[in-house]
């Protein structure tokens, strides 16, 4: 045979319909493997001769024109026949279906296709049952058992393989305490099955009939027959796994299909081909390994174990697999944001750490533009408290000394250290260094309030008028304290800044707490003088933009970025009557 | 003369500061007054009584400086001694020069600022024995009759009796007795004293010649 310039056709003929489990499996596994060995590369027709359920004559010789007819143009090259009936179809249709195409038939053994009187050129995959295979499965399992019982019905059939039988396992049967059962009805069988020693291997062959004449199909009766056993039973039919045997020596479906494809495959290849013996496979059904307590460590190699209860990693493998894949995946996913965050932590670390220092560097600054005004703050108490003492010591030495007024020296002296002290104790404040940022809820009202007490002195020796206006109830702000005062002096320096060319009485300076909505508070500086041209209203917040001769640049910049740095905003805007004023807006603190 | 017993007025807005050094100079046996502002001192101060202020340069309202440029018309007399909690150059150059008489540093030592007192107290003393001359001089002055004046005017400028005569269209022995009566009448006994005088009540000017209006 030679195929030129197409790709091959095949045609699989099945007996029945596409319900019959057993053509059904075997054509799937005879199409599978054709797909597979030619890459796709082949034409593939399936035909369902249907004739369990219409077997007239007239029907065939439909089917035969029909399909005649229906594949004229497109002749198989091979038809693969599955089961006896489809055989039989074939070899009396082969001239008219598929001339010249190669014919395999399946799913049958040699001595049947013997009776079928199959062409000459038609070749077979047979199937055959070798008893004796089963036989040895039995006694892998079962090394220790002393019986063997050999169960066969009373029909034509049965009677046969009961010979075939006890030919095949003479040299067997020599080892064990053997006996054929036969010639019992099925109620004597199960009666019998119930009595087996326990060391006892059971074969079943076929019981289609038994004493009574009664009909079965072989596996229920094998079923009902395992029901009551007392002993495992061996049987060398596919179809009885899942009736109560524990296994066989079988051929299987897929095994059928692969021998029947391979065949096929070989024919399209123009290789010799002939008759085939479909290998067999030993399977068995865990559940009965189970309930007989027999070791599947002692099957066969290559043994097919059926209904094994899966392990949890057999059952669950891809659901376990995913999981892992998604925890591993999760895993990796949290690691790297960790690293992530660890990365982000230490630069935000750094840049508070860098923020932090230019903080103190400009309330050092600040420090040292209030030095004059300190200095003059600190020396009135002193002042005080030198002439209050050098009075008191002329008062002392006087001869009368009043020693009423002494007192009231002595308490006078102690209220303007205090007053020195609370000096030195604000300007503290103003340099406290900070290695973190110290969190802490506080009313803005009162940091505005210290923030005046500061200025107070600078405020006077400029000659600017001060004043607040608070707002009626608590601001509370979650912040670092001396950080939101740093910005209020640097806003308020900045305005008295911006007033020095303004005449005396004008330079008034006005801080102003609000809270503006129900979520923030809002604190504002405005001034008296010239404004800021509206053109740099944006600008004058970038770090090193000045306008003033001995600015620095730093001031605005700096506490934008303080106020930014707890969650607010900072702006600056001209003030309709004159002068600027700089807001700011900070989240209000929830607890408040 | 006890009224003239001099005041040590004491002008600070720092009400502690201004008790204290107000109990000691007070302890130390001077007659002390006590201001909060330029303003209240203006107001407040008698003008003629002997006495020096200890000013605050940094008084809110009415600034240290202006308030001693506003004494300068008003209390002449009055020394001023600036008190300061800051020092600066710049101010206390300008303060100086405007006729401070001293300026200290806050806190000051008793002994400092007693001296500074003292010597304030006695340029106000001078100042008022200067002024007291000249109100003598001034009284002299208004005795001379319009002629004596005249005749006056001419001797400290230098002329002789005889230009003085042209001048006047009158006689040199007329001139001459005027010129007595002015001598006796200002108390002087020689010329060069007449032109002292003179000086003193801003009668000569280099610039600019009265007789020549």
């Amino acid at each position: 045979m030679e195929i030129v310039g197409r790709i091959p056709r095949v045609l699989i003929l099945y007996p029945y319909d596409e319900r019959i489990a057993a053509t059904t499996a075997a054509g799937e596994a005879v199409r599978t493997r054709l797909l597979d060995a030619t890459n796709g590369k082949i034409d593939l027709f399936s035909e369902f001769l249907d004739l369990s359920r219409f077997p007239e004559t007239k029907h065939v010789g439909r089917m035969a024109v029909y399909l005649s007819a229906k594949y004229a143009d497109r002749r198989p090259d091979v038809v693969i026949a599955l089961g006896e009936e489809s055989a039989r179809f074939i070899s009396v249709n082969c001239k008219d279906l598929a001339e010249d195409a190669r014919i395999v038939v399946a799913g049958f053994s040699r001595s049947t296709a013997e009776e079928i009187d199959l062409p000459k050129d038609v070749i077979g995959a047979f199937s055959e049952f070798h008893i004796v295979k089963t036989a040895e499965m039995a006694r892998g399992l079962q090394p220790e058992a002393r019986n063997l019982f050999i169960i066969g019905g009373s029909s034509e059939f049965d009677r046969s393989w009961l010979a075939t039988a006890r030919a095949d396992l003479a040299a067997f049967s020599k080892d064990y305490e053997t006996a054929y059962l036969t010639d019992l009805t099925i109620d004597e069988f199960t009666k019998r099955a119930a009595e087996f020693p326990i060391d006892s291997i059971v074969l079943a062959l076929t019981i289609f009939k038994d004493r009574t004449g009664r009909n079965f199909i072989p596996r229920e009766a094998i079923k009902q027959i395992s029901k009551s056993a007392s002993a495992p039973i061996y049987g060398p039919y596919p179809t009885y796994i899942d009736y109560g045997v524990v296994g066989g020596n079988v051929v299987t479906f897929e095994s059928l299909g692969m021998t029947a494809a391979n065949l096929a495959l070989d024919a399209i290849a123009g290789k010799p081909i002939s008759h085939r013996e479909s290998p067999q496979t030993y399977v068995a059904d865990a559940r009965q390994l189970q309930r007989w307590g027999l070791s599947d460590k002692n099957l066969p190699p290559d043994t097919v174990l059926l209904f094994k209860e899966p392990t949890f990693w057999e059952q669950y493998w891809f659901v376990t697999v995913a999981a892992l894949a998604v925890i591993t995946l999760q895993g990796t996913v949290i690691a790297g944001l960790l690293i992530e965050r660890r990365r982000r932590r230490a630069a935000e670390i750094e840049s508070r750490r860098r923020l932090l220092e230019v903080v103190h560097l400009n309330q050092s600054a600040t420090a040292g533009a209030l030095s004059a005004s300190i200095a003059h703050e600190l020396n009135q108490p002193l002042g005080a408290i030198r002439s209050n003492a050098e009075a008191a010591s002329v008062i002392l030495r006087s001869a009368r000394p009043d020693l009423d007024l002494i007192e009231q020296i002595l308490v006078d002296i102690q209220d303007d250290d205090q007053r020195a002290h609370d000096v030195i104790s604000r300007l503290r404040g103003l340099l406290k260094k900070r290695g973190e940022i110290d969190w802490q809820e506080f009313d803005l009202n009162d940091v505005a309030s210290s923030a005046i007490r500061i200025l107070r002195g600078e405020a006077e020796r400029r000659g600017v008028e001060v004043s607040s206006n608070r707002a009626s109830r608590k601001l509370p702000v979650r912040a670092d304290r001396v950080h939101v005062q740093q910005v209020i002096l640097n806003l308020a320096i900045n305005g008295m800044d911006a007033m020095l060319d303004v005449g005396g009485t004008e330079r008034r300076l006005t801080l102003e707490t609000t809270l503006t909505k129900d979520s923030e508070v809002e604190l504002s500086v405005s001034d008296t003088g010239r404004g800021v041209p509206d053109e740099q209203l944006a600008s004058i917040f970038q770090p090193f933009y000045t306008t003033k001769p001995t600015g620095t640049g730093l001031g605005l910049s700096i506490a934008r970025a303080i106020v930014e740095t707890y969650g607010g905003k900072i702006w600056a805007a001209n003030r309709p009557e004159g002068g600027a004023v700089f807001r700011v807006v900070l989240p209000l603190a929830r607890t408040g | 003369m006890k009224q003239l017993e001099p005041v040590v007025h004491i002008v600070d807005d720092d009400q502690s500061f201004r008790t204290a050094v107000g109990r000691l100079l007070s302890a130390s046996g001077y007659r002390v007054s006590l201001y909060e502002s330029g303003d209240q001192f203006l107001t407040q101060s008698p003008d003629a009584e002997p006495g020096c202020v200890l000013l605050d340069l940094g008084l809110p309202g009415l600034s240290g400086l202006e308030l001693q440029a506003r004494l300068a018309e008003k209390a002449p007399l009055l020394a001023i001694v600036f008190l300061t909690g800051q020092g600066d150059v710049r101010t206390s150059v300008q303060a100086m020069k405007a006729g401070a008489e001293d300026f200290l540093e806050k806190p000051t030592p008793r002994d400092a600022l007693l001296e500074a007192v003292e010597r304030a107290l006695r340029r106000c003393e001078t100042r008022r024995l200067e002024q007291g001359r000249l109100h003598a001089l001034r009284r002299r002055l208004a005795n001379l009759t319009p002629r004596e004046f005249e005749v006056f005017g001419l001797i400290v400028r230098g002329k002789l009796n005889k230009q003085i005569a042209h001048a006047l269209g009158t006689s040199e022995r007329t001139v001459k007795a005027h010129r007595h009566n002015v001598m006796e009448k200002l108390g002087a006994g020689s010329l060069a004293e007449t032109v002292s005088i003179a000086e003193r009540l801003g009668l000569v000017d280099a610039t600019a010649d009265p007789l020549r209006r």
